[in-house]
């Protein structure tokens, strides 16, 4: 034995010691006990029938490997979720199908009808993401997509159908590479202002040629292109709004960003937001009261890796999923690169994805669209994560990583450990896709979470989630009055039985989509919560007690809370 | 005092104190040994040579020496320690640095790349957040860094980095001045002809310095491997001469060990040879007084009566005379009975003349009536002869048994065993008295001397204790050996 092997021989020996999450994983080698669901994929049957359209040609732009995402929302207020999945197109000069994004009305008896055409949604654009917010507080959801090109704003009508307002609002003759995109407020005015994302400078024109073998054109790695700094609007409330990017103390060139996340992270009802770049540092700005916004991603350890490497952010979510009041954070990485899982810990978050199952877990994938939900109604929240790779021959480089990737979904044990439990909850949510967008909501209101996936180049897959564990739950839709209207940024705290569970309604999160705005908690078996507490934007607390489950709960800002019949 | 107990009083005195003088028993015959022991020399023999102190000795060299060794490697490892967190450690930890100052470097040149470029639809001074956030990174950078590199780095070249940077900043200051009076075409400028140059000479400056880390790592590497390969050398060595210690040690201990065993047999040989010698003058001298009590007290007891019934007929019929002398003779008569039987117990001729079985038929009943324990006495096998000195030894031991019943088991009743068997003689005395083991007092002379008698004769005895209690004693001699044992030369046949 030579000195190196010897020395590689002990230092193997010190980290099997030291590596108490891969004791806590072949701990975890026994019989698995049943989770108390399934997902069912309904997408069929409930008449989605959509089909992402990339654009690939065969000229391996770096956009066709991102699209696209999806969202729930309430688009003409009837209490059911829609469905809203964003599409890609065919590139100038290589058209020969015409892709527009999909808007699927809820038929209130598990199926949906495309009423996109119907609703003026069926336009033509490299679409990316979304996100759905009432920026008029009109009461009907809006809707921003975001695109390669210039991104489009549709104002809801209330009347079923939406009108094309993105010049009249003052995005327009702002092209660039959007991708993820949140509604909030950053100001506290009641007012939803608009964050965007951008990726790279990239553009068909200025398109560079990367290849694997010298020859053939691949995907370019984000590295080949100059980063794109994000946007941020403030809305005027006239139905305009203004570029605060360089006042905000937003615009940071460097950046390569693909998700975003609205966080509360000092706590001070202010809202602050987390971008996930790829390659590049993620950003935790942090809201400074007055209109700015300051970077303290490196402080707040976001901004890189335990190692200090900076990763390749896509998603990202933030909750507390560990009930403890805090945020916590998850953010999906390439291959090889693990999800990083955060939670609070003294003044900065604290990466314990390695040791709570899910970092070894999504060591091997390339994650994308990810959610917290309580999934199983257990009052603990669960992780979902949709997976695929870029590049349709990694698997020729790296034979463990395969194009297509079983999505993922941790069940949060509570205590501080995740099991991935996707092969358990029924046979088709298991299977391999190229997964993009994620979101969720509960389109048949039955008081569970059902996921909505879409895969690049791919079908879309609604899978419906069906309790077997006979769980209760109650959900909470807002509306604000002086706050805006959708009540994003407030904060709901459910108390029973020395456990507190606590949520914020968000826009964005994800990768490219948005899942819907009512929050659901879970109550195991318990049929009643001792205490709701709501801290809304506008600064106004309001408190409900002794609110029985099985429902969903209707609060208007400064009016009380009225029960809707069933959920 | 009954006849029995004056019999074993007179027994154990000979025993105990065995007449005449000791006599070295290695001047008689030569000591044996155990195969591949040699002989030790009479000075090995001394019972002042303990091998204690050399095996102590040698303890005591292979622990100093590992103490020894413990702190060469303390000291090398030490030293080792003091190399890498003193120059490799901060070299890498200052390179870390290095490049996190060249990384904020290069994003300083994008940013001003952007600046320069004009595609964004922002004034200049958009990007004053941007430079600020690399700037504080920057300077906990240099802070970090200049703690790191005290050592290797000269005055001249601390100034020189320390200069340039804030020469820089101040350029980086007078741009944003300039922006953020409206006046982005002077600004960029201003980065196109000066700020662009000091930002390229700072990269080339720190990318010296990490070249020079670079070198620096190198050198301390190479010293670490000759300071390797020097404790791995030493290491070997130490282990030759750690195996050496232990083998001189472990033969010594070796040698010392069969000189013990040598001793124990010499010293288990002359134990064994003694109680032969004082089983052989017991059994000399028991036969003497059996004789002399028999042929002369006897025949003198003998011609006293005759005496006495010849002058009895001389007195009167009738008279006191005559029945004084009838009495007279009467107590003569009961003495020369005693005397004789007295003999027979000490040794009993009749071992010589009529055997061991007809003798134990005769000293059964004999003792039973003595003591007045029933003992049941049992003969198996076809009998063969039994050499006299070999049945004196198997009387002795009989003896022996029945003794211990009656003093010591407390039993009222005895079993008496005696096999002919094809190959052997078997003896069995049992009882089912108190046991063994729970009889008051240590063992006596008694039960070696059983085993000494048996291991004469070549054969075996042993004492157990029954399922149902008690004590079982057995003995077992060969056939050949009780046959042929009187044919041989044995010091107690001889005695």
């Amino acid at each position: 034995m030579n000195r190196r092997s010897f020395l590689g021989g002990v230092a193997g020996l010190a980290a099997w010691s030291h590596m108490p999450h891969l004791h806590a994983l072949l701990a975890q080698t026994g019989p698995a006990p049943s989770v108390g669901f399934r997902f069912t994929d309904v997408t069929t049957g409930a008449g989605i029938q959509f089909q992402h359209n990339s654009g690939a040609f065969g000229g391996k732009f770096l956009p066709e490997t991102l699209g696209s995402g999806c969202a729930f929302l309430d688009y003409d207020r009837d209490g059911w979720q829609d469905i809203l999945l964003i599409n890609g197109s065919d590139w100038p000069g290589h058209k020969k199908v015409r892709s527009t994004l999909r808007l699927y009305r809820n038929n209130r008896d598990g199926t949906f009808a495309d009423v996109t055409a119907r609703a003026g949604l069926d336009v033509e654009m490299y679409g990316m993401g979304v996100a759905v917010g009432d920026y008029n507080n009109d009461g009907f959801p809006d809707i921003l997509i975001t695109c390669v090109g210039q991104n489009r704003l549709f104002r809801n009508t209330g009347k079923g159908t939406f009108v094309d307002v993105t010049n009249a609002s003052g995005l327009g003759k702002r092209e660039g590479f959007s991708t993820s995109a949140l509604w909030f407020d950053y100001d506290r005015d009641g007012l939803l202002d608009l964050f965007i994302c951008n990726y790279v400078k990239w553009s068909p024109e200025h398109d560079v040629f990367c290849s694997l073998d010298g020859k053939h054109k691949s995907y370019c790695t984000p590295e080949a292109y100059r980063g794109a700094t994000c946007w941020l609007f403030r809305n005027r409330g006239d139905g305009t709004f203004e570029d605060a990017t360089a006042a905000s103390g937003i615009f940071d060139s460097s950046s390569k960003s693909l998700g975003v996340a609205l966080i509360d992270e000092d706590r001070t009802g202010w809202p602050d937001l987390l971008v996930a770049n790829d390659t590049q540092p993620n950003k935790l700005y942090r809201n400074q009261h007055n209109g700015t916004f300051k970077d303290v991603a490196v402080e707040a350890g976001l901004a890189f890796s335990s190692e200090g490497k900076a990763r390749a952010g896509m998603g990202v979510d933030v909750a507390d999923f560990n009930n403890s009041g805090t945020p916590g954070i998850a953010i999906t990485n390439f291959d090889n690169e693990m999800i990083g899982l955060y939670r609070l810990s003294g003044r900065s978050f604290e990466d314990i994805a390695p040791q709570s199952g899910v970092g070894i877990a999504s060591r091997n994938s390339l994650g994308f669209g990810c959610a917290f939900l309580d999934v199983n109604l257990d009052g603990w929240l669960d992780f979902a994560v949709a997976n695929g790779h870029i590049d349709e021959t990694v698997r020729n480089i790296r034979g463990n990583v395969g194009y297509a990737q079983p999505p993922q979904l941790f069940l949060n044990g509570g205590k501080g450990f995740f099991r991935d439990v996707a092969a358990e909850v029924g046979a088709d949510f298991g299977q391999p896709k190229v997964g993009r967008g994620l979101a969720y909501g509960d389109f048949d209101r039955d008081g569970d979470l059902d996921l909505l996936l879409t895969t690049n180049n791919g079908s879309a897959h609604l899978y419906r989630n069906d309790q077997q564990a006979g769980n209760h739950s109650i959900r909470f839709r807002l509306v604000g009055t002086k706050s805006n209207r959708d009540g994003i940024g407030a904060t709901l705290r459910v108390f029973i039985g020395g456990l507190t569970q606590s949520r914020l309604v968000k826009g964005g999160s994800s990768y490219l989509s948005q899942s819907e705005l009512p929050v659901t908690f879970g109550l195991e078996k318990r049929d009643r919560i001792e205490r709701l507490v709501i801290d809304w934007p506008s600064g106004r607390t309001e408190e409900y007690k002794n609110l029985a489950a099985g429902r969903c709960y209707e609060c208007t800002e400064g009016k009380g809370i009225v029960p809707q019949d069933g959920y | 005092m009954t006849r029995f107990a004056w019999i074993r009083f007179i027994y154990y005195c000979i025993v105990t104190y065995p007449p005449g003088p000791r006599r070295p028993v290695t001047a008689d015959r030569p000591t044996l040994y155990a195969r591949g022991v040699s002989r030790p020399s009479s000075s090995d023999r001394s019972p002042d040579r303990s091998p204690t102190l050399g095996l102590l000795l040698g303890l005591l060299i292979t622990l100093s020496a590992v103490l020894a060794y413990s702190a060469y490697i303390t000291w090398q490892v030490t030293g080792l320690r003091k190399l890498q967190t003193g120059l490799v450690d901060r070299d890498r930890k200052d390179s870390l640095q290095l490049l996190r100052i060249q990384n904020d470097l290069n994003l300083l040149a994008v940013a001003m790349r952007d600046m320069v470029s004009s595609d964004e639809p922002y004034p200049l001074t958009a990007w004053s957040a941007q430079f600020q956030r690399i700037r504080t990174d920057l300077d906990d950078a240099m802070r970090l860094e200049s703690g790191f590199a005290a050592a290797s780095r000269t005055p001249e070249q601390s100034a020189f980095l320390a200069g340039n940077f804030n020469q820089f900043w101040d350029a980086v200051d007078r741009v944003f001045a300039l922006a953020r009076g409206g006046k982005d075409k002077e600004a960029r400028e201003q980065i196109q002809l000066s700020l662009q140059e000091r930002q390229a000479a700072l990269s080339t400056a720190v990318a010296r310095l990490l070249v020079q880390n670079s070198e620096n790592e190198e050198q301390a590497g190479q010293r670490i491997v000759q300071i390797y390969d020097r404790v791995q050398k030493d290491v070997y060595i130490f282990l030759a001469a750690t195996l050496l210690a232990i083998l001189l040690n472990g033969l010594s201990g070796i040698r010392w060990n069969r000189r013990l065993f040598a001793r124990l047999a010499e010293v288990s040989e002359r134990r064994s040879e003694l109680a032969q010698k004082l089983i052989a003058t017991q059994e000399s001298t028991l036969r003497y007084i059996s004789r002399e009590l028999h042929d002369e007290l006897g025949q003198i007891l003998t011609a006293v009566g005759s005496m006495l019934r010849r002058a009895g007929t001389h007195a009167p019929e009738g008279s006191s005379l005559r029945a004084d002398l009838k009495e007279v003779l009467e107590i003569v008569q009961t003495t020369l009975e005693t005397v004789r039987s007295l003999s027979q117990a000490l040794h009993p001729v009749m071992l010589d003349e009529a055997g061991l079985e007809s003798t134990l038929d005769w000293y059964i009943p004999t003792i039973e009536r003595q003591t007045g324990i029933t003992i049941s006495y049992e003969k198996q096998g076809a009998a063969f002869p039994v050499d006299s000195a070999a049945g004196v030894h198997v009387y002795r031991v009989l003896q022996e048994a029945l003794n211990n019943v009656a003093r010591h088991s407390g039993a009222k009743a005895a079993w008496v065993r005696l096999r002919f068997l094809s190959d052997a003689l078997e003896l069995e005395v049992e009882d089912r008295g108190v046991g063994f083991s729970e009889r008051p007092g240590k063992h006596g002379i008694g039960l070696v001397a059983m085993r000494e008698r048996a291991e004469l004769m070549g054969g075996q005895i042993s004492f157990s204790s029954p399922p149902d209690g008690g004590t079982r004693v057995h003995l077992a001699v060969p056939r050949e050996k009780v046959e042929s044992y009187g044919k041989e030369d044995h010091s107690v046949a001889g005695g």
